[in-house]
């Protein structure tokens, strides 16, 4: 498929993300302005580190005066995130040559991520079906996720720029249905794609463990429990899949 | 040593891209082993779903008791919708709808 047409597919699949990106990305750009950041820093923060739980994160210690030690920390958990996410994305890009690659690596996202993420799985069983060439589909691949990415980095970028020009307010009543797009499309996205149990399992222990973790620490309690769960539930898997080959 | 607030993001800026460019650097094109593969996706998996949490009930440390249970019964409501039409965005509007309408009765 051409790179232009799967860039578009890409681009048609970000939509949701795109209307849930509006609302926050304007938040923190007002948030960020009530913070009293500069405008330079605004855009640096939204285009460089591009991580908005993290930019949520980070605001109020960078400037109420916080050792850095101790914004860079909480920065640094909140973006270890992405370390699972691109890792599991990187096999889906054989045969690309590095630079794009390391250059496209830059919009990965929780929505950067997840998007194309069960799309390429949903393709990888079909192409097992009809014996297709995986070493031929990285470019394809990198082409779906940048129009999921790009994009969906652009709509962050111009909403935090926006929001911080404008303090922008949204008609009331209309809140709650902001906050919701983009957990529901996340939520969406991963039923659809379940199998078996292991994996419903972990999702529904995350889901909820994650409250009492983000009260113990709002910055990255959620964070360990989430990959706490999933060590255990995984291990346990093991544990089972190696007994049944024993006996 | 203090940095500067520019300084700060600038290296909060580095450690994101590091995490996000090094698995790409030795991982990309390689197929893992199966139970690698499996771990990786569970990993994911539960940070996305922490993100739902997150995102949809608290505020800082706390839980948004108010409005939790309404985000929640039109999050299942997504999931079933989402489940049984084999389509994410059906179930999206179903539970946008369900979530604004329950906001607007209260």
């Amino acid at each position: 498929m051409a790179f232009a047409q799967r860039f578009r597919q890409g681009m048609k699949a970000a939509i949701p993300v795109w209307v849930a990106f509006v609302p926050s990305s304007i938040a923190w750009g007002i948030a960020a302005q009530s913070h009293q950041l500069t405008l330079e820093e605004v855009f640096l923060m939204s285009a460089w580190v591009y991580s908005g739980p993290a930019q949520f994160a980070v605001l109020g210690p960078l400037t109420e005066g916080k050792s850095a030690l101790q914004v860079l920390a909480a920065g640094t958990l909140m973006n270890l995130r992405f370390l699972p996410m691109s890792t599991a994305l990187a096999p889906f890009f054989k045969g690309v040559k590095r630079l794009p690659l390391l250059l496209s690596s830059h919009v990965i996202s929780a929505s950067s991520f997840i998007v194309p993420y069960l799309q390429f799985q949903k393709e990888r069983e079909s192409e097992a079906l009809t014996a297709g060439d995986e070493s031929t589909r990285g470019y394809d691949n990198l082409a779906f996720f940048l129009g999921v990415g790009v994009t969906a980095f652009t709509v962050w970028v111009a909403g935090t720029m926006l929001g911080f020009s404008v303090a922008l307010g949204f008609p009331p009543g209309f809140e709650e249905a902001l906050k919701f797009i983009l957990p529901g499309y996340f939520a969406g996205l991963l039923v659809v794609e379940m199998k078996g149990w292991m994996m419903p399992l972990i999702c529904a222990v995350s889901l909820i463990a994650a409250i009492p973790g983000a009260s113990a620490s709002p910055g990255w309690g959620w964070l360990v429990v989430s990959c706490v769960v999933a060590f255990v539930g995984w291990g346990l898997e093991e544990w089972n899949l190696r007994a049944a080959r024993s006996s | 040593m203090e940095l500067t607030r520019g300084e700060i993001i600038l290296i909060l800026g580095l450690t994101a891209l590091a995490f996000r460019i090094v698995p790409q650097i030795y991982f990309a094109g390689q197929k893992f082993p199966e139970p690698w593969d499996r771990l990786l996706r569970y990993v994911s998996y539960a940070l996305l779903c922490g993100i739902i949490s997150t995102t949809l009930f608290m505020k800082g440390a706390s839980l948004e008791s108010d409005s939790a249970p309404y985000r929640a019964a039109a999050l299942i409501a997504t999931m079933v919708v989402a489940r049984w039409t084999r389509s994410a965005l059906s179930g999206l509007i179903l539970g946008t709808i369900l979530v604004s309408v329950s906001s607007w009765l209260r």
